[in-house]
């Protein structure tokens, strides 16, 4: 029996990595999509994008790389389906060059979708080096820092750009946010600006998002897989992170079963060392 | 002179930041302004020293046939190859832009390269989360149970089959604890502490369906928001309480020149 607990309590790891595959891999093959509830912070934030007019200008951060792929493409693809079905017009940047060019694919596809035109209903402006200074400086002047697309078109020459001075002809800065660039946007585009943002962000990174929430120094965040796929319910797509609900979920329960299971094991043995 | 220099730049600039966040008016507010452009330049600058850097230490550890130098070999090679097609995408391209639709660099190299890589590397991480989890979270003592229960219902509150599952899950979960308070009672001689166990045992039983089954079920996502909103938030804010502190003593000390450890 003992040898039994023993065995419980310290499960080789090659076992448990079998098993995360096999509970992550399996729901990921079936493709099902499960019936999801909202969380209050990303209907918060789906009510504000659907309260702004037609013609507002947003603009898009992209500050994760392919690692945080997973949670935040969704979000973006999503937000961008939200934007341009609303007319919305999009400006688009990023502080990590190496996940900048997912957020140009995602925007370069999706407004092809709509029949959108460069320039008009988008732009993308592209990276330039030091987050908080480039954060700073927009605030005052965007050409100061950006006075270029990343084509090297000068930005005046696009009808969009030329309605846009500095951060108060935008109403919203939508932060995808795998790292503390969201920490500057919030300490400098809102707290010295009053950017309104809202942050989309891993599930790791969520936490750290809490306090400006509480604050209401940013209007929400949606936080992690479930939050993107609470945000492509609310916008009604069936995408990415609505597959990768169910995956999410057995994975959970299968580390809360090795979690109570290690459990069982430690305790018998604590007990029968007595 | 060599060592005062550099010192008195980074005074005068520390100080003169402070005082234009201070007095947003010119010629303080300018000054603000033509730092922040400087920052830039020297950020961008600062990815050069970098390469040089990388590529130096590689190139060393090739030069001492060091054991790992078959890999310093592929980084330098990759590294040059990258830069290599880049830089032909750009003349290429009509938007001499590596990243354009056309482009090779993007298509081949991005999409069927660098993203799966970036993105096994951190699935990778998922795996030792289980393993790790499954090693950590031992109620050892009360902290780490408290640890062990609040990291459960946060995990059952973030899935949409938490709701249904978590019924089953405080179940096991009161019935171990009950076993285990009842297992610890039985070697106990003094008989008013052997009481108290045996109490919170049966009290762990009688819990189980008002807790488990009835308040659990619908509470969930709302008990894990509360876990997230005030306990966690408490910890949260004293820790961004603590670096900003910190962060605030250390700008002071290079500022005042205490702190010279960047000019190494």
């Amino acid at each position: 029996m003992r040898e039994f607990f023993e065995k419980l309590s310290r499960i080789d790891r090659r076992i448990i990595y079998l098993t995360v595959f096999l509970a992550t891999a399996i729901p990921i093959l079936t493709k099902i999509t499960m019936k999801i509830e909202p969380l209050p912070e990303v209907v918060k934030a789906y009510n504000y994008i659907e309260s702004l007019p037609e013609s507002t200008i947003v603009m898009v951060s992209i500050d994760y790389d392919a690692a945080s792929m997973p949670e935040l493409q969704p979000m973006l693809e999503t937000f961008l389906h939200h934007a341009f079905r609303k007319n919305l017009k999009v400006i688009m940047l990023g502080h990590w060059p190496l996940g900048l060019p997912l957020g140009q694919q995602a925007l370069e596809d999706l407004a092809k979708k709509y029949n959108k035109v460069y320039g008009v209903d988008y732009v993308f402006l592209g990276y330039r080096p030091g987050v908080a200074a480039v954060i700073i400086n927009m605030g005052k002047e965007i050409r100061n820092v950006f006075s270029t697309d990343y084509k090297y078109t000068p930005i005046d020459s696009l009808p969009l750009m030329r309605r846009v001075k500095n951060y108060k002809d935008i109403k919203l800065l939508f932060g995808l946010e795998a790292g503390a660039v969201g920490d500057s946007w919030i300490q400098y585009g809102y707290a010295r600006y009053g950017l309104p943002i809202i942050l989309g962000t891993t599930a790791v990174m969520t936490p750290d998002y809490y306090p400006y929430l509480q604050a209401n120094q940013v209007i929400s965040v949606i936080g992690g897989l479930r939050g993107a796929a609470d945000y492509e319910t609310l916008v009604g797509i069936k995408g990415q992170a609505s597959i990768g609900m169910l995956p999410q979920s057995v994975i959970h329960l299968v580390i809360i079963a090795f979690i109570i299971i290690g459990n069982i094991g430690f305790l018998v043995l604590r007990r029968t060392k007595k | 002179m060599k060592k005062e220099i550099p010192l008195a730049i980074t005074f005068i600039s520390g100080f003169l930041l402070v005082l234009a966040l201070f007095i947003p008016h010119k010629p303080f507010g300018n000054l603000e302004e033509i730092f922040n452009d400087w920052y830039i330049i020297v950020s961008g600058f600062t990815m050069l020293l970098g390469i040089d850097s990388l590529l130096g230490y590689n190139f060393g550890k090739i030069r001492r046939k060091e054991k790992d130098a078959p890999y310093a070999l592929i980084l330098i090679l990759s590294f040059f190859l990258t830069l290599l097609w880049g830089v032909i995408e750009i003349i290429r391209t009509p938007e001499h832009n590596p990243f354009s639709p056309s482009s090779t660099f993007s298509r081949y190299f991005y999409n069927s390269i660098f993203v799966p890589l970036q993105s096994t590397m951190f699935a990778i991480l998922s795996f030792f989360i289980a393993s790790a989890a499954y090693r950590a979270f031992r109620a050892k003592e009360f902290n780490s149970a408290l640890l062990l229960v609040s990291a459960v219902i946060v995990m059952l509150g973030r899935i949409p089959l938490g709701q249904g599952a978590a019924p089953y899950v405080i179940t096991i979960i009161f019935l171990i604890f009950a076993w285990y308070f009842y297992s610890e009672a039985v070697g106990i001689t003094e008989t008013r502490i052997k009481l108290i166990y045996i109490l919170v045992a049966i009290l762990f039983v009688v819990l189980i369906y008002p807790i488990g089954w009835v308040y659990l079920r619908q509470h969930i996502p709302s008990f894990s928001d509360w876990l997230m909103n005030v306990p966690q938030m408490a910890g949260k804010r004293g820790i961004m309480i603590g670096i900003a502190l910190g962060g605030i003593a250390m700008s002071i000390r290079i500022i005042l020149g205490i702190e010279r450890t960047y000019m190494k």
